[in-house]
């Protein structure tokens, strides 16, 4: 907008008025992400609880302690989840996007319905899976008993060596249908000219598939799968209703420790030095994908 | 595959020659596999979501679970209704995303307009920064927030909740209105100015009357941000405020853990107006995903 000459009922530059517009927002994001970052990460040098006042400087000692214990563990099934969790709704929602990219009849219909385990509140998806598992009454143990495959029910969510892959299973429910509507939003943008072409030429499906497709969908691909791995680090609500972060610390991913640590041990420096480690590795992923992003708009 | 067919399935504007079909036959019948396929672990847990529901107790609680449902029943709708605790967190929820919807619209409204139509020094700057937000955990945010908010003798207030709502919303609205606020011609808003209105005027009177549609869908997206949300209503409210998803987790996970049919009614509930309002949505919503900021 180019700035008009100013009069004297208009004291404010343009400049100035289009930054004041901001401030609002501005106010917002300090207090409520600025400040409590600054805050939490400064908690971590000290000893301090939740419930009462008064702190105590303790140096890097926080740090200490949570990497001589929960540290690892909790880093190995944050790891696990996201891990896990980006790949398998990754390979459905690619699945789906192009099957639904087809001239299947209903495809419209279809693709807002698919996308119905995405929209529901995420406390639901936890509530449809935790029935489901349900070890003494749950549909999956009733198909597989009913199928032979198992003499007796068995506790998904109650078992340390199922209960992540039980989680992983209801997350990746809840996460394909962004990523087959991404995808899915891609594949329509490549020219039904290249296909023609390589067919042309003798290329396969397959082939195709290879040489034409992947590489035109590379840039969606690295979005979608950075952004998943981010969000999926960061994940508290679907584990934790599921299964509160068990059995035995099974499924504790950082975002459940540092909740828990903060608000059922009340240990705020513990969890500020947790939360701080956490913090590092994130913004590892973050950089990544804002250079992703990046290098993917000039190309 | 034979190369002699020049007609690929996917050019749906030239009619197809007398040789498609019979290639095309295999890939769809892939297609219908694949969708099949997926489309039980998508539908699934919905069906047994909708089953469960209407199912009395008796045929609920046996093993191996009825596939089909045989008995049909609104009796745990019924006790939802009776629930007056379940009535307070869904007055809870409604005062809260709906407050929160208005406040972020109107935020977002200024943010968006001074980045769509303003130029200044550090602009770009402010942008990643309104955008980064969402990429902070908010477990670790919460140690914080919640003695601050505890200092101002906020803790379970309405407040506390809106305005932690609202800043996570704000990325992606921001987003959504710069993006509509961009199609709105320079020249519409300059000859207000020549006309003598003010900046605020400009504002109040030509941006936003002509923004209503762009309003509303930011609004709703807004709304259902504040509807879903778990770990802030977790932590900052108690009983007396909190909002249905932890309210649920609550009622249902601690002391009625048997009720399932009731938390699956209740599921339904909570998730009925979630639906709808993506039914509204749905010609924004791929604007809005592909900006990838709609989940944090």
């Amino acid at each position: 907008m180019t700035p008009l000459p100013t009069t004297e009922r208009r004291p404010l530059s343009d400049r100035t008025f289009g930054f004041l517009l901001t401030l609002p927002a501005l106010v917002l994001f300090g207090a409520i992400v600025f400040y409590p970052l600054v805050g939490s990460l400064t908690t971590s040098l000290f000893e301090q609880s939740l419930v009462q006042p008064g702190r105590e400087f303790v140096g890097l000692d926080n740090f200490r302690a949570v990497l001589d214990d929960q540290f690892w563990p909790v880093l190995w099934n944050t790891l696990v989840f996201t891990g896990l969790g980006t790949i398998a709704p990754f390979l459905i929602g690619f699945a789906l996007a192009l099957a639904l990219n087809t001239r299947l009849p209903g495809r419209a219909l279809l693709r807002g319905a698919f996308l119905f385990p995405w929209v529901i509140p995420g406390v639901v998806v936890s509530f449809a899976w935790l029935w489901i598992f349900n070890a003494n009454y749950g549909l999956l143990n009733g198909i597989l008993f009913r199928l032979g495959l198992i003499a007796e029910p068995v506790s998904w969510l109650g078992d340390p060596d199922t209960a992540m892959y039980a989680v992983i299973v209801a997350k990746t429910w809840a996460s394909f249908p962004w990523i087959m509507v991404m995808l899915l939003a891609g594949l329509q943008t490549v020219p039904g000219v290249l296909h023609e072409a390589a067919g042309m030429d003798g290329a396969g499906v397959l082939r195709r598939f290879w040489h034409v497709t992947l590489p035109h969908l590379r840039g969606i691909i690295g979005i979608v799968i950075l952004l998943e791995i981010i969000w999926n680090f960061q994940h508290f609500d679907t584990i934790y209703v599921l299964t509160g972060g068990g059995p035995a610390g099974a499924t504790t991913t950082f975002a459940v420790a540092v909740y828990d640590t903060a608000f059922k041990g009340f240990d705020l420096g513990r969890a500020g030095a947790l939360g701080a480690l956490w913090l590092v590795l994130l913004l590892v992923l973050v950089v990544v994908y804002v250079r992703f992003a990046e290098r993917e708009e000039q190309s | 595959m034979t190369a002699t067919a020049h007609a690929p399935a996917r050019t749906a504007t030239t009619p197809a020659p007398a040789a498609t079909p019979r290639r095309r036959k295999p890939g769809n019948l892939g297609a219908a596999a694949t969708v099949a396929v997926i489309g039980v672990f998508a539908f699934g847990p919905v069906y047994w979501l909708l089953v469960t529901a209407f199912t009395p107790n008796d045929d609920v609680f046996r093993f191996p679970p009825r596939l089909w449902p045989e008995h049909f029943t609104l009796e745990h709708f019924a006790n939802l209704a009776d629930n007056a605790v379940l009535g307070r967190y869904l007055v809870n929820s409604l005062i809260v995303s709906t407050l929160t919807a208005v406040l972020t619209v109107l935020v977002s409204a200024y943010t968006a307009y001074s980045f769509s139509k303003f130029r200044y020094r550090g602009r770009r700057s402010l942008m990643s920064l309104i955008l980064a937000s969402q990429m902070f955990p908010q477990a670790l945010l919460l140690i914080t927030l919640y003695l601050v908010f505890s200092a101002y003798g906020l803790l379970n207030s309405y407040l506390a909740l809106i305005l932690s709502f609202t800043t996570f919303t704000l990325p992606l609205c921001v987003w959504m209105l710069k993006g509509f606020f961009d199609t709105i011609p320079n020249e519409l808003l300059e000859a207000a100015k020549v006309d003598g209105a003010g900046q605020g005027a400009v504002i109040h009177r030509i941006l936003l009357p002509v923004s209503l549609p762009g309003l509303v869908a930011t609004g709703l997206f807004a709304f259902i941000r504040g509807w879903n949300d778990f770990i802030f209503a977790l932590t900052l409210a108690g009983p007396a405020k909190q909002t249905l998803p932890p309210g649920l987790v609550n009622t249902y996970l601690g002391e009625f853990q048997a009720a399932w049919p009731d938390l699956m009614a209740a599921s339904l509930v909570v998730s009925l107006p979630v639906v709808i309002g993506f039914v509204v949505l749905q010609r924004y919503l791929v604007a809005g995903l592909t900006s990838g900021a709609v989940k944090g």
